[in-house]
């Protein structure tokens, strides 16, 4: 039939909608953890965000999905409409997340392309008896139950399909057992299944998708169905899912018979249209929806436009919000990118610059379009800018978490969570930051709170969470009020694990012995918990933090606390480099990374026998690469006198490169070297300059590492 | 009107069809040395002139550089090289083959672009071989063709690009996303 269900893009809506409620719904839980109860407001909130979630969930099967919200909407429901007091707070906050929880892992089966098998029970139970306690104590109060809200079904006139001669009508009536979870779904599920062979379809009650107490009509007074279909009898009973049911009743009717049921079902029977195909049943029979259909309409997917309008409904923020395929984004940066360079060749064409050509008009109009295509380029880089406050909010969730189980009493305060930072560098700090999280409750904060009180400290621990953006960079900082790093211990530790020869403490400053610990396997902590103390981990943050240019800083005073700071660029796509040529090829190099550029002479050369070369610059050594040796490139400048020097700095250690000459500076919009070619030490990327040409980026990490394993 | 938006939609699907099968048989030669060779023109994505490359350090001869295709960096190999043949001077009837093997864009440099042929599949041989394994110089070569009194060797891309590059490529990327 022709208005099948697309559930592909129906499933990617459904992801893409419950992953955003679902956050939506942590950051509600999270901002109220601390206070006594949940206002009407986010009640509200999270009723309806439960409720779409069954929705859609139960449209698309997902029965674990559509029973564990259901019955948290139940509690939210019950809250909502008996106010009662003496909610446990924390055990309701728990209960939200748990069910949250479990709400993302299945979803991301299903973005796996698995089947989200996850096990419901448990979590039912546990809401059930929840529930069953929080109204044990209302009836104690002697409150009524209020009654659950039925809205009144609009009458709408019905126009019945034209039956052919073939046509059969059947009546049926289901009835479900009594414990029977969610009728209204089952009974959907069945009207989907008849909508295959029905020509026309009627069910009351008719509201089940989107009124709850319709579940207990069903459950009560049963399921009713009037069917005309081509089908036969037995086509028509095998459709029907009888898992649940009790008794299904099933009885063949006549024409007249059928057309007098109609009536039963409340709809008022007007004149049969003309085509048979016209009416969409679905439409017609299905949820209450102020527009009739009219003759000749074919609607393609009633359901989904309903979903939108619910969620129109409850997200009025997230309208003036849409999302855009990441590749769309890049390919209108290229785009944006060629049109720059485009407008260099026009604007420097050598067909103007005939000697006494008057061009006064076209130089305005010139100067007005370099002004627009600089904007658009400006647009365009902050369109990729995020806030942190994403991630900050994951945060919020893990000390959440750990400080519980943990036992440990932790306030979080988080500052400048509205900081943005460059797509591509929020999803490579998600993870080192959770890290650092998660280390400064575990490690950080103190066992007990006596321990804090001894050294006159409040009991309650304290971690701040900060981004600011200083300078072109972002620095994102974990402090702890906690116990902080004990020198001698990590000394200690260094000296057992081997890492440093037997060398005095004192030749260590403090940063380089908390350095010690982003070592792998370095860690402390003598006891092993769940959540760090096996020292992996830092290191990786080291190195997942390096892989986008960014450093981490430690600093920490004893009994005190620590700090961890993340040092990152703002953006990945774009860098402010110096371009350079050796031979006939361009290069960049960071501008950040670059200490200065020097003339030498052959003097401050120092050669070893082994080949190696150095120089020395006011009476320090530094190693020494020539680029167009490395890279063995032709027709470049081998004297040191005629090339310049360019020192770099990476992480505290200096190398020189000779280069042939200084081109130009400039901000240059890193692409990556095409994976095809083989990965080059020393090379991160490549550009295009303003000539089209394509220079290569040069990696100073890679070459300082390059020339350290080569010696 | 839902029946005709059906019909409409198989429409378009045989039209899509004819499309493939216009294209099938059709092969872009072109030559290298005094040999003709031809790739499926469904590889191709476009010809351009030869344009300035910027080389790579450190990466096999073959593999020329990146070439800027309208802000697009893609690698150019010689195919000249990546035969293992002399190199020859690049002249102004040199020109680049754009491939596309699997979403993988590749330039191919080659001498001269000699035309665009439908070769019928029951005029394509295996290459004859001599009972010996097959030589490495052959494995890119998938079938002969006989046009007219030229030979052309038929050139399997995915192949020709050396499928243990992109893997290897593939296992760098992997292994930078890991750490």
């Amino acid at each position: 039939m022709a208005e099948e269900f697309n559930t592909e893009s129906m499933l990617d809506m459904f992801l893409y909608e419950s992953g955003q409620l679902l956050e939506k719904l942590e950051g509600i839980i999270l901002e109220k953890q601390d206070a006594d109860c949940f206002d009407d407001a986010d009640i509200n909130e999270i009723f309806r965000v439960m409720h779409t979630i069954k929705g859609s969930s139960g449209v698309l099967m997902y029965e674990n999905i559509t029973k564990v919200t259901h019955k948290l909407e139940d509690v939210f429901y019950y809250l909502r409409e008996s106010h009662p007091d003496d909610v446990p707070h924390m055990e309701l906050v728990e209960k939200v997340l748990a069910v949250s929880d479990f709400v993302t892992g299945e979803l991301d089966k299903l973005k796996n392309g698995d089947t989200p098998d996850g096990d419901e029970k448990q979590l039912v139970e546990d809401l059930d008896e929840f529930l069953g306690r929080l109204k044990g104590e209302i009836k104690k109060q002697g409150i009524e139950m209020p009654q659950a809200n039925r809205h009144v079904e609009p009458t709408q006139f019905y126009i019945t399909p034209v039956a052919g001669d073939d046509s059969h009508f059947y009546r049926i009536s289901i009835h479900y057992r009594s414990d029977t979870q969610m009728s209204n779904l089952r009974a959907y599920s069945a009207t989907y299944a008849l909508k295959e062979v029905a020509e026309d379809l009627l069910y009351t009650p008719d509201d089940i998708l989107s009124n709850e107490a319709s579940a207990d009509v069903i459950v009560a007074e049963g399921f009713h169905m009037l069917l005309q279909t081509k089908s036969s009898k037995e086509e028509v009973i095998a459709l029907i899912d009888s898992s649940e049911a009790e008794e299904i009743n099933f009885d063949e009717l006549t024409k007249e018979e059928y057309g007098n049921a109609l009536g039963e079902f409340g709809r008022e029977v007007a004149e049969p249209a003309p085509a048979p195909a016209a009416v969409d049943t679905k439409e017609a029979a299905g949820e209450a929806k102020p527009d009739k259909p009219k003759p000749g309409d074919y609607v393609v997917k009633t359901k989904e436009a309903g979903k939108g309008k619910t969620l129109a409904k409850h997200q009025p923020k997230q309208q003036s919000i849409i999302s855009v395929n990441v590749e769309k984004m890049d390919s209108l940066m290229d785009l944006i990118g060629e049109l720059v360079i485009a407008e260099a060749v026009v604007l420097q064409n050598p067909d103007l610059k005939v000697p006494g050509l008057e061009l006064s008009n076209f130089q305005k109009a010139s100067g007005q379009l370099s002004k627009i295509t600089t904007e658009l380029q400006e647009v365009i880089m902050s369109m990729r800018m995020m806030p942190l406050t994403n991630v900050f909010q994951k945060m919020k969730r893990i000390v959440f978490d750990v400080s519980r189980k943990l036992g440990k009493d932790i306030e979080l305060e988080v500052i400048g969570e509205n900081t943005e930072v460059d797509k591509n560098i929020i999803e490579h700090i998600t993870d080192p930051l959770m890290h650092l999280v998660r280390n400064s409750v575990d490690h950080g904060i103190e066992e007990n709170a006596e321990d804090r009180t001894a050294v006159g400290k409040p009991a309650k621990g304290k971690i701040t969470l900060e981004a600011k953006n200083e300078g072109g960079k972002v620095y994102i900082s974990v402090k702890d009020d906690g116990k902080g790093l004990n020198k001698d211990k990590l000394y200690q530790k260094a000296l057992e694990k081997g890492v440093i020869e037997n060398k005095p403490m004192s030749e260590f400053t403090d940063k380089e012995i908390f350095r010690f610990i982003t070592l792998p396997g370095f860690s402390t902590k003598e006891q092993v918990t769940e959540y760090s103390g096996r020292g992996v981990g830092m290191d990786v943050v080291v190195k997942n933090i390096q892989s986008i240019s960014g450093r981490l800083d430690i600093s920490s005073v004893e009994f005190e606390g620590s700090e961890m700071t993340l040092v990152i660029p703002l953006t990945l796509a774009i860098i402010n480099g110096i371009v350079v040529q050796v031979g006939n090829s361009p290069f960049v190099i960071e501008t950040a990374s670059i200490k200065e550029f020097v003339r030498v002479g052959e003097d401050s050369l120092i050669h070893e026998p082994s080949g190696e070369e150095y120089i020395v610059l006011r009476g320090e050594c530094y190693p020494f690469i020539r680029l167009n040796e490395k890279y063995d490139l032709p027709d470049s400048i081998d004297k040191i006198e005629e090339g310049i020097i360019v020192v770099l700095e990476h992480e505290g250690s200096q190398v020189c490169v000779l280069i042939d000459k200084l081109l130009q500076e400039q901000e240059i919009v890193v692409k990556p070297i095409p994976p095809y070619v083989r990965k080059v030490k020393g090379l991160s990327g490549c550009t295009q300059l303003g000539d089209g040409s394509i220079a290569l980026i040069l990696d100073i990490a890679g070459l300082l590492m390059h020339d350290g394993e080569r010696r | 009107m839902a029946e005709e938006l059906l019909k409409n939609a198989e429409t378009d699907e045989t039209e899509e069809l004819l499309e493939d099968d216009s294209q099938k048989g059709m092969f872009m030669t072109f030559q290298i040395g005094k040999e003709f060779f031809g790739i499926s023109i469904s590889y191709v994505n476009e010809i351009i002139a030869m344009q300035p490359i910027a080389a790579i350090p450190e990466v096999d001869d073959y593999i020329k550089g990146l070439i800027n295709l309208r802000g697009k960096i893609i690698p150019v190999i010689d195919v000249r090289a990546r035969f293992k043949m002399e190199p020859c001077e690049y002249t102004d009837r040199t020109c680049i083959i754009v491939i596309d093997v699997k979403s993988t864009m590749i330039g191919l440099i080659v001498e001269r672009l000699a035309d665009v042929d439908t070769i019928a599949e029951d005029s394509i041989v295996p290459p004859p071989s001599l009972g010996r394994k097959e030589h490495e110089h052959n494995k890119y070569v998938y079938g002969l063709a006989r046009t007219g009194d030229t030979v052309t060797l038929l050139l399997d891309p995915e192949k020709l690009i050396k499928q243990d590059d992109i893997a290897a490529a593939v296992e760098d990327v992997r292994k930078e996303e890991q750490s």
